[in-house]
């Protein structure tokens, strides 16, 4: 059969590249939210591959819950996105410092 | 080699490929496309499983919902390839380092000394009378019945705050008013005003 | 035992209701009503005070105990504070003593504050002072004596200062406070003593201890260890230095001479200025265990008596020859003092405070005359106007000087004697000491006498028009002080100093190996027998060659003084500094003080706490803030670095650690 570690190494892998986009990317932001997304489903594999091996459902039920904030954090990042692309016309990460100290 | 094994192994690396181009890709289009065969790959890893609730609504919300979310976005706020310039080498040190110390210290989890993981070989599989959707129910309504009303409530939230945060009112439209429009007056819009002739 | 009790709070009371009268009531009553009303209840205070002596020298009684207990701490602190009276035969003398000289000194004060605006206040203020002596002098326990004492440094500095409008009467007034309240810091340490060490501050329980205290080693200075009791004493001493103006403390008496004479007789000849020589002798079970404080005494008790009447013969106010005067025979008193001669300085207290108050009204009497001028160059030749203070001032002054058998010769010989007998460290420089003073004594006294009335008038035409003797008002009181100034010494002598035991009984404390009264009562024969023994000591002789000096100087030949003057022009101006004291405190302390204080003023304050902790925390908290910000450089790349690089950590911790 298939042993949990592959499942893990899927797992790290999808969260190294959802990790390495966020770093490298650097002129989309749109970019960025799909990278977030990445690392989500990485998550959501690990549980899921628990849970197949424990055999109760509680990972499940947290797969569940994640994918429902998934859902709205990328409804909303996605609004806050369109937003400033109203106000400065780019989306451009490294233009995005208004936070600056 | 089973046909399991065969199958996971292949879908595996068409996840982690497409994972890949989503980060690797220029086109911001593809890459969101990209992203959808990434999440459908892995809904098929967790039929494979035996979440298949899950994976179905990994592919009716997730890929069904937010992707399309993501392309309308992509679509209507209409990027300029040509400034997306991405400087990969200038990031590579950084990036090996952290995939590196990320899988360095998966290996150390879970490996011989510590949890012991590839001992674990005995998967709960469950008959065919399983239905994961009925296991997931019944444990949702009962015992994690609060959180799922405050998902709920988290999901009406979102709504509100995403429709609050893009809306723009529509502009005031002019209407007519005929009654006001029959009672003016020349007084109130004419005046006639005396003035000096211009001379030459 | 209550007969006393209730006699005494009433002498203490009475003057206290005539002041609050006076004081309070002083402007609805009028001028007449208030000098009758403090008048009479001083009077009646005096009397009180004769009964008091009957009953504590003839009966033999007398009284220790707390009328009321005024506070008492429970287990946090565990002292209690009484208020309670004293009256024993030292305690007689002194409420005497003071209730006569201040019942006179109302008397002459209808006269000599005829024509102030303040006559009510003047009142309310003697008749206040008189209350707070008597409260120090029948006192019980140390807090009370305290009270006392604040007390009558509080109405001096207001009488010193009574005619607030003139610029030197308010400089005199802050000058005797302050330098009071410098000595009343030692004093105030000295209680702490007392009470720290035997945990109560009631004359009872302090002398009952103090034999054991004597043996018990105090460290002030690491290395240095001193016996309880020498600290205490001289710690009270330094309160006494400040009260009864002993060198260097003495500096506020010649200012205030600023005040009525009235008051300078009161307070700065007979009552406040012996305070503390009336300390030291009440707490002679104290002073007894420690021969070092007994011999600082002596030796300032000395230094004052000699240098300060030096002065007195450069002075040409006649009130501030007086007040040199006095100090030096402060310093008398507490030379006998510090050779355990208690009795013979309180014999020297009770004879000085007639003779000298007698002195200072008739000095003021003669102000009078000359419509307020004091100098005594613009005198002269005033027997003729003046008889009766002719005569009473010639008494006085043959008083001072000691010459049979006038009341001054049986005390002050006998502070001589005293110094020639005893043995303690100090007792040789002071017998030299005060052996030249009776000689300096005749001179200066004699040669203000002749300088006031006799000689050449040297005043303008218009004040010797109006010289006249003044109202009976004014010399009453001379009259009657000049009486006991001639007999007391005669009567009194050998009671209160030779007979055995004296009349002031357990009161004094003698330790066994002071044998100066045991000496000196051996020396005495009787009262005529002192007087022919007194012509054949060196004493004598010294005052008849000071009157002859003075006689020379003022009477037969005037210009020699000026020409002394000139010849020895550095110590002339010396003495007419008054040896620097004051230069030296104004420069020295007073402007090291503020000096001291601008100093802290500009580093203390605006540098360290201001710019350093004030300002400087301020300021270092926003240089952090500063430093901390160009941490959020905006870039949510840098962001998720610091995201991923914390989890990369927190992940090692978990599973490494």
């Amino acid at each position: 059969m298939i042993p949990i570690t592959s499942y893990l190494v899927i797992g790290a892998l999808l969260f190294g590249l959802g990790l390495v986009g966020i770093v490298i990317n650097r002129k989309n932001v749109i970019l960025l939210l799909m990278c977030v997304e990445l690392l989500l489903l990485a998550v959501n594999t690990n549980f899921i591959a628990f849970t197949h091996f424990w055999g109760h459902v509680t990972g499940e039920v947290f797969v569940f819950f994640i994918l429902t904030v998934a859902a709205a954090e990328a409804a909303i990042g996605l609004a806050i996105v369109m937003l400033w692309f109203r106000h400065r016309a780019s989306i451009d990460v490294d233009e995005m410092n208004l936070l600056k100290g | 080699m089973t046909i399991q094994q065969l199958l996971f192994y292949g879908i595996a690396t068409i996840v982690v490929a497409s994972a890949a181009a989503v980060v690797l890709l220029r086109n911001p289009v593809r890459c969101a496309l990209f992203l959808v065969l990434a999440f459908v790959a892995s809904a098929g890893l967790w039929l494979m499983a035996q979440a298949e609730f899950l994976a179905l609504i990994l592919i009716l919300v997730y890929v069904g919902a937010v992707m399309t979310l993501f392309l309308f976005v992509v679509m209507m706020l209409n990027i300029d390839m040509a400034t997306k310039a991405r400087s990969v080498r200038a990031y590579l040190p950084w990036v090996l380092i952290i995939v590196g110390a990320l899988l360095g210290l998966f290996y150390l989890a879970t490996g011989q000394g510590h949890m012991a993981f590839p001992q674990f070989t005995d998967v709960i599989w469950h008959g065919p009378t399983y239905s994961n959707t009925k296991a997931l129910g019944e444990v949702l309504y009962t015992q994690y019945a609060y959180p799922f009303e405050l998902a709920a409530v988290l999901l009406l939230i979102a709504i509100i705050a995403a429709i609050s945060l893009a809306h723009r009112p529509t502009r005031q439209a002019r209407k007519q008013d005929v009654r006001r429009q029959i009672q003016t007056k020349r007084d109130d819009c004419v005046r006639v005003v005396k003035m000096a002739p211009e001379k030459e | 035992m209550n007969e006393l009790a209730t006699l005494c709070l009433a002498i203490v009371l009475l003057p206290l209701a005539g002041s609050i009268i006076a004081g309070f009531f002083g402007q609805a009553i009028g001028r007449t009503w208030s000098h009758r009303v403090t008048i009479g209840l001083v009077a009646a205070a005096f009397l009180v005070s004769l009964w008091i002596a009957k009953l504590v020298f003839m009966g033999g009684m007398s009284f220790n105990g707390n009328i009321y207990t005024w506070a008492s701490g429970g287990s946090v602190f565990p002292y209690a504070f009484h208020i309670g009276f004293l009256v024993d035969p030292l305690t007689a003398v002194m409420l005497m003593v003071v209730t006569f000289v201040s019942w006179l000194v109302h008397i002459y004060s209808i006269g000599y504050m005829v024509d102030d605006d303040g006559y009510q206040r003047f009142f309310s203020y003697i008749s206040l002072f008189t209350f707070a002596m008597l409260m120090l002098v029948s006192a019980n326990n140390f807090l009370q004596l305290f009270f006392g004492w604040e007390g009558v440094g509080l109405v001096s500095y207001l009488l010193i200062g009574f005619w607030f409008k003139r610029e030197s009467a308010i400089a005199g007034g802050l000058k005797a406070f302050l330098v009071n309240r410098v000595g009343d810091f030692g004093l105030i340490l000295g209680l702490a003593v007392i009470l720290s060490y035997t945990g109560s501050l009631s004359y009872q329980d302090v002398f009952k201890q103090a034999p054991t205290l004597a043996n018990t080693l105090i460290t002030i200075i690491p290395g240095q260890s001193w016996s309880v009791v020498t600290v205490a004493c001289i710690l009270l001493f330094i309160g006494a230095m400040g009260k009864s103006a002993q060198v260097p403390l003495h500096v506020w008496l010649p200012e205030s001479m600023e005040g009525p004479t009235p008051i300078s007789a009161l307070i700065h000849a007979a009552t406040m200025v012996t305070a503390g020589v009336f300390m030291v002798a009440r707490m002679s079970p104290l002073y007894e265990y420690s021969n070092t404080a007994l011999s600082m005494v002596t030796i300032i008790g000395a230094t004052g008596a000699l240098f300060t009447g030096i002065l007195a013969l450069v002075m040409f106010d006649i009130k501030r020859v007086v007040a040199y005067s006095t100090l030096s025979q402060l310093g008398y008193m507490m030379v006998a003092m510090g050779v355990s001669a208690y009795p013979v300085g309180m014999f020297h207290l009770a004879t000085h405070a007639c003779f000298k108050a007698l002195l200072f009204l008739a000095a003021g009497s003669v102000i009078i005359a000359m419509h307020h001028e004091q100098d005594m160059r613009k005198m002269g030749g005033l027997y003729k106007y003046m008889p009766i203070t002719y005569v009473s001032s010639l008494i006085g002054t043959l008083a001072l000087c000691a010459l049979p058998p006038f009341a001054g010769f049986y005390s002050k010989d006998a502070i001589i004697e005293a110094a020639h007998f005893s043995s303690i460290t100090g007792a040789h420089y002071a017998y030299w000491c005060v052996l030249i003073g009776a000689f300096v004594t005749a001179v200066y006294s004699f040669r203000a006498f002749f300088m006031t009335f006799h000689g050449e008038p040297r005043m303008d035409e218009k004040t010797r028009s109006h010289l006249r003797e003044s109202p009976w008002v004014v010399t009453l009181p001379l009259v009657v002080l000049a009486i006991p100034s001639v007999i007391m010494g005669f009567l009194l002598a050998k009671p209160m100093l030779y007979a055995e035991p004296t009349v002031f009984g357990n009161a004094i404390f003698i330790a066994k190996s002071h044998t100066v009264m045991t000496s000196l009562t051996e020396e005495f024969h009787g009262v005529w027998a002192a007087i022919i023994h007194g012509m054949m000591t060196p004493t004598f002789w010294l005052v008849i060659a000071g009157i002859i000096v003075a006689t020379i100087c003022y009477v037969v030949k005037p210009g020699l003084p000026a020409m002394f003057a000139e010849r020895f022009s550095v110590l002339y101006r010396i003495l007419v500094n008054k040896y620097g004291f004051d230069e030296f405190n104004d420069k020295v302390i007073i402007r090291g003080t503020k000096a001291i204080g601008q100093g802290l003023f500009t580093v203390g304050d605006r540098i360290v706490i201001d710019g350093l902790v004030v300002n400087g925390s301020a300021w270092s908290v926003r240089a952090a803030a500063l430093q901390a910000r160009l941490g959020q450089t905006g870039y949510i790349f840098h962001y998720a670095m610091v995201m991923v690089v914390s989890l990369i950590a927190l992940l090692s911790w978990l599973i490494l650690g």
